[in-house]
């Protein structure tokens, strides 16, 4: 329920869907056009192809984690703001249950829109290259989009949230989300620093890495999560 | 219903409420009055287990604010100082959302018992934003209530509104009086508490004093009788040779007279006047009103 009257709340405002919706088209667009350029190269140049393709790849892994800022900035910051944060920590919900209700409304959307533009990559990539490109449906490539893609948007989502609850101006959690999401895309750009091709080694020890990031994050959001601070530091 | 036991609670040294002692019973309206900065917003979020207390306790609803924080959330209805509603869903939206946060098993029942309650079904479809405040308030007051709470705690609730509005919003509590409820209401409307609530609380941190509007007129003031005179006649104060008067004093042409038993004392009192030759027009109690013993108390409240 929590989820759906944040999709209802922060979808009408359309500064938030144009900036969801940007982003995922631009680099879906960027994506398709390095693949283009990857497969003009000529055979000998199979190190700079891979690192064209593992950018395109990493498009894609971007996303999940910078699409639910809006959002998820919002999540805290917006209700402080509307005052509604009040009345809705008086009900009888828990902190975890908020959290997570604030997360998946993040988090569904990112990986919605990430995927969907991944198959107007596909189409566009077939359209213009007349058939797919070679890897682009690989096991590294469909891990990545289908289970680190996840675990990245989840990773990005719950550290906005905490800089949300512990910052009471959303332009100053803007700033300070973007700097705590750096971490999180530090491994997503050696991929496109690599001159091969994304292995399955590299997808499960980044995999590994951000799950047992996203087992701590959580407990640490809901220990950061301070009703009484929010409640009565912030004006 | 409510049972506080010392509550006291301090901000990074500065104390906001102090052992805080109070009872409101069932079917009980209990104004909580002081000025801003005395703690009742504090108090309201102690007792709606948003804030912990740093001293003391309090029961609400048969439940510890400490031990079962999440019961006593379940059990009340807390109205903010702002409405605090989501401006860009509907009215019925923002009803269902809360009725289903607390519980509420047939969410689509209560939330056309309270639209139509208080007036609202016609504009349920309508986002919260086009509202008008009063219309907002009632809103958030139906929010309140929507799970049927035992102990309804109301952070001013007339406030910002315009007469009509406030009125409006006052008819709707004064009817959840009889619904057995605990209603704690804080306010700065010292006529609104004064008609509403069976007892008032003056806070200044610290409870400065309970009871009924009655009581503490009582308390504060002994009986005074005035006489308006047809001409005033600067003598008569000192002409006065009554053993029950403790005071008179004459302003313009009425003489305030301060006695021990109204009802026993004024016949002779009239009688004496007469005597004296004063031409009586009118003899009536001076009438106390809750502005008076609030200025009255917290003036003795500076004076300390």
């Amino acid at each position: 329920m929590l989820v759906h009257k944040e999709w209802e709340e922060v979808f009408r405002i359309r500064l938030v869907i144009f900036s969801v919706l940007f982003m995922p088209l631009l680099l879906a667009g960027f994506a398709t056009y390095l693949v283009w350029q990857a497969q003009a190269l000529p055979e000998e140049a199979a190190g700079a192809r891979a690192a064209l393709f593992n950018t395109a790849l990493m498009y894609f892994l971007i996303l999940p984690v910078i699409i639910p800022v809006t959002i998820a900035v919002y999540s805290i910051v917006g209700e402080k703001e509307q005052g509604t944060l009040e009345p809705l920590l008086a009900t009888p919900i828990a902190d975890w249950e908020l959290f997570l209700g604030k997360a998946l409304a993040a988090v569904l959307p990112a990986l919605g829109l990430t995927w969907m533009v991944f198959g107007l990559f596909l189409a566009a990539s077939a359209v213009i290259l007349e058939g797919l490109p070679p890897g682009v449906l690989s096991l590294p490539w469909l891990l990545s989009l289908f289970a680190l893609a996840p675990l990245l948007a989840l990773f990005g989502v719950l550290v906005t949230m905490i800089v949300s609850s512990r910052t009471s101006d959303p332009r100053a959690a803007y700033q300070f989300s973007g700097l705590a999401l750096i971490p999180g895309l530090i491994p997503l750009i050696i991929y496109s620093a690599r001159q091969t091709a994304v292995s399955l080694k590299l997808v499960g020890l980044e995999g590994a890495l951000v799950l047992a990031l996203d087992v701590g994050v959580p407990y640490l959001a809901v220990r950061l999560f301070r009703r009484e601070e929010i409640l009565t530091r912030w004006k | 219903m409510i049972e506080t036991n010392g509550l006291g609670r301090t901000f990074d040294g500065t104390v906001a409420v102090e052992d805080l002692h109070l009872r409101v019973g069932e079917g009980e309206v209990v104004g909580l009055l002081g000025p801003n900065g005395a703690g009742k917003t504090t108090t309201v979020r102690m007792l709606s287990c948003l804030i912990a207390p740093t001293s003391g306790g309090a029961v609400v609803a048969g439940f510890d604010i400490l031990r079962d924080p999440q019961r006593v959330r379940e059990r009340v209805g807390v109205l903010t100082e702002t409405p605090g509603l989501y401006r860009r869903l509907t009215v019925r939206r923002n009803l269902e959302f809360f009725a289903r946060l607390y519980g509420v098993e047939d969410v689509a029942g209560q939330v056309e018992k309270y639209l139509d309650l208080f007036g609202l079904s016609d504009r349920q479809a309508d986002p919260v934003g086009t509202l008008s405040k009063g219309m907002r308030q009632r809103l958030a007051l139906a929010r309140a209530l929507l799970h049927e709470p035992e102990v309804l705690l109301l952070d001013e609730p007339t406030a910002a509104l315009d007469p009509e509005s406030a009125r409006e919003v006052r008819d709707f509590i004064s009817e959840l009086r009889g619904a057995g409820r605990a209603i704690l209401l804080c306010t700065h409307n010292l006529p609104e508490a004064e008609r509403l609530c069976d007892r008032i609380a003056l806070l200044r941190t610290r409870l400065v004093a309970v009871g009924t509007p009655e009581e503490l007129k009582a308390r504060l003031f002994s009986p005074r009788v005035l006489v308006e005179l047809a001409a005033p006649d600067p003598d008569l104060p000192r002409a006065l040779d009554l053993p029950f008067v403790k005071e008179a004093e004459l302003s313009g042409n009425v003489l305030a007279l301060r006695v021990e038993d109204p009802e026993r004392d004024n016949p002779l009192l009239v009688q004496r006047l007469v005597e004296l030759g004063a031409q009586v027009k009118y003899v009536t109690r001076e009438e106390r009103t809750l502005e008076d013993v609030y200025l009255e108390l917290m003036e003795a409240g500076d004076a300390d």
